[in-house]
């Protein structure tokens, strides 16, 4: 694959390999509804609608979609270039890694140590990028995406912490690595990581701007309007609602005077069906993974997975910037064996 | 070039601008036209490179976008024509006749006109259509000569001419600087061929070789405009314009 020219002087004539077509005489786009839209398959993880030239999009009920493809696809394949559910090859365990720690960060208050938060701040200070992504929400804990290039815009907002709906992370990205001279850092589930993994083997613009790629462990996560219709009839407030997160079994929603419990089994009518499928628990291609389990409260379970990923968590014990804490290889045991039990449900 | 400082005056120097400038008033009082020119009845030349009222040829345009992305002012709106193109329209409430837009203009479609006098009664009115800036604007011309300023050495004398100064220049259109888009990034390319599509002087090809599943992207720098429609429209942003 051709790499940036160096002189900057760029190149009259290039050449661009495509992917071979599963169905022939069929658009890119048929192609990739047939193969993963419309077999359940697709994550929601949005690599594809990053990366398309047209209007690839995710329409209403939160399904990826190209209501014009007969006329507006243009039939280059990026789409299946990209999506890591096309040829699925469904990653699984603790993965490879270099330390299996915990940390808490001693500047930002998380979902648990805040570590997500904490990486992607020591990152920018260290000059490596020079803006992050978080997920933000808004009242009614709808999902947007922010692009933080200082610690002050983190006092405003409620970027941390974990909302458990699917946010429009990669379009982003795309836009990030765009606008960025330096780099990108950005935090997602183990599906939108192997997504960034696509596009960074893929793209050397992916290559070159990505410089690190948190991921978070992640048993699922919801469509919004199948998950908020469920919390109301549970009696959430969304106007006082303040923390959402799953523990040991049970979701909790905290709000400002209450809380709701309730067993996460009982959500299993509206798990997304990319997430049955999905068998990646500790996000294995990240440059860190952070996760709850696996440490005790207050932490965050943190694993060092690349040389990227130890050089910042290097940094950070260096500056002092967290706790290091102790992390339990077993306790993750569980998990990951519940959503390896899930290629069981992969029919290809 | 002469540097310009603080004058430093003494009394006797003092003296003399202040004589000089009653024998100007004076001689102002016992022949008039001396200093000003009488406008409307008389206009000053203005060279032909005059900032003023612009004109558009849309014959020249090949809606690039390069005029409303160089204007300072954000006074240039390209607006959609019933041909489906893309044209300016001027806003002369915001425009500050850099004409940057004219010099970045790689068609020549836009012109400079020594016209500086149109009156508008509203803001509404400064609003200039594509097709009001085709034709000149209708001016009340009551001038019949026109001025040359003399400059001898040090001082300043006016020298009228009975003629009506033309206010349409025939100026060459500004070529700019001879630009190519090129690939920077070939390794990004999604084979999109929207480059391709987008360009209108047939200088990107894409050609898709089944049997290898290839698509063999060019560039024709000799077709290449410079427009750099396709730089704008590539959602890699792998394009680059760069000089011929
Ligand atoms: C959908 C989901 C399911 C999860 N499931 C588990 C689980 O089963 N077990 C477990 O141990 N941990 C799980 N986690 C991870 C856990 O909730 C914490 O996010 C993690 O421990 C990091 O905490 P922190 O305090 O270090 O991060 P913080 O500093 O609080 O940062 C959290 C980061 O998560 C990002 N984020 C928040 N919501 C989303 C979202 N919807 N999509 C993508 N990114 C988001 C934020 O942008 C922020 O960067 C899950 C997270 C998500 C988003
Ligand atoms: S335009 Fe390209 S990326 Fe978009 S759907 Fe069509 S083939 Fe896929
Ligand atoms: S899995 Fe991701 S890349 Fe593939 S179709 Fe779904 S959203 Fe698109
Ligand atoms: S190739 Fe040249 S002429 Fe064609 S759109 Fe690009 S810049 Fe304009
Ligand atoms: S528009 Fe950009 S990405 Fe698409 S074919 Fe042209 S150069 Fe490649």
């Amino acid at each position: 694959m051709a790499t940036v020219t160096e002189t900057g002087k760029g190149e009259a004539e290039w050449e661009v390999k495509i992917p071979e077509k599963k169905l022939k005489d069929r658009l890119f786009f048929e192609n990739l509804k047939a193969m993963v839209i419309d077999t359940q398959m697709c994550s929601r993880c949005l690599t594809c609608v990053s990366i398309c030239p047209s209007e690839l999009i995710v329409n209403e009920e939160d399904i990826v979609d190209f209501p014009n493809y007969e006329e507006k696809c243009l039939d280059c394949g990026a789409c299946v270039r990209v999506c890591p559910r096309y040829d699925y090859k469904p990653k699984s365990g603790l993965g490879d890694y270099m330390e299996f720690t915990a940390g808490k960060s001693k500047r930002f208050k998380g979902q648990d140590g805040a570590m997500g938060t904490e990486f992607i701040f020591s990152a920018i200070d260290m000059g490596l990028i020079d803006r992050g992504l978080f997920v933000d929400r808004d009242e009614q804990w709808r999902t947007s995406v922010f692009h933080v290039r200082g610690k002050e815009q983190l006092e405003k907002l409620p970027l941390g912490g974990t909302k458990y709906v699917f946010a429009d992370i990669l379009p982003e990205l795309k836009k990030a690595v765009m606008f960025s001279k330096v780099g990108v850092g950005v935090v997602g589930t183990p599906c939108m990581v192997s997504g960034i993994r696509k596009l960074q083997e893929e793209f050397p613009v992916f290559r070159e701007k990505v410089k690190l790629v948190v991921g978070l462990f992640c048993t699922e996560n919801f469509h919004y309007n199948e998950v908020s219709k469920y919390l109301i009839e549970k009696g959430v407030d969304f106007s006082k609602l303040i923390k959402t997160d799953i523990m040991k079994g049970k979701f909790v929603a905290t709000m400002t005077d209450d809380e709701v419990k309730f067993k996460v089994s009982q959500l299993t009518g509206i798990l997304p069906s990319g997430c049955n499928v999905c068998t990646d628990f500790t996000a294995v291609e990240s440059d860190v993974s952070v996760g709850s389990v696996g440490s005790v409260a207050g932490f965050s379970t943190t694993v060092v997975r690349t040389e990227a990923g130890k050089e910042i968590w290097d940094y950070i014990k260096k500056m002092g910037n967290a706790e290091v804490g102790e992390g339990k290889v077993e306790e993750l045991d569980f998990l990951i064996n519940h959503k390896k039990e899930r290629e069981k449900n992969i029919k290809q | 070039m002469k540097k310009v400082g603080t004058p430093e005056y003494d009394l006797s120097d003092k003296l003399k601008y202040h004589v000089s400038a009653l024998s100007t008033a004076a001689k102002e009082m016992a022949l008039p036209l001396n200093i000003t020119t009488h406008y409307p009845r008389e206009r000053k030349r203005q060279p032909d490179c005059f900032r003023g009222y612009m004109l558009f040829d849309p014959e020249r345009c090949i809606s690039c976008f390069q005029c409303s992305f160089v204007c300072p002012a954000n006074a240039i709106w390209m607006k959609d024509a019933p041909s489906g193109r893309y044209y300016p329209t001027v806003d002369y409430g915001k425009c500050i006749f850099c004409h940057f837009c004219i010099d970045s203009c790689p068609g020549g479609a836009l012109k400079t006109t020594k016209i500086h006098d149109v009156a508008y009664k509203t803001m509404d009115e400064m609003f200039t259509s594509t097709e009001e800036m085709i034709e000149p604007p209708e001016i009340i011309r009551e001038d019949v000569g026109v001025v040359d300023y003399v400059i001898d050495k040090e001082d300043l004398s006016l020298k009228r001419t009975k003629e009506k100064d033309a206010l349409i220049v025939d100026v060459e259109p500004s070529q700019g600087v001879p630009m190519v888009s090129v690939c920077v990034d070939r390794g990004s390319c999604l084979a999109c061929k929207v480059c391709d599509r987008i360009c209108e002087s047939g200088a990107v090809s894409s050609v898709v070789e089944e049997a290898t599943m290839t698509v063999k992207m060019a560039i024709d720098a000799e077709k290449c405009t410079g427009c750099g429609l396709c730089v704008k429209e590539c959602s890699m942003q792998i394009l680059r314009l760069v000089r011929k």
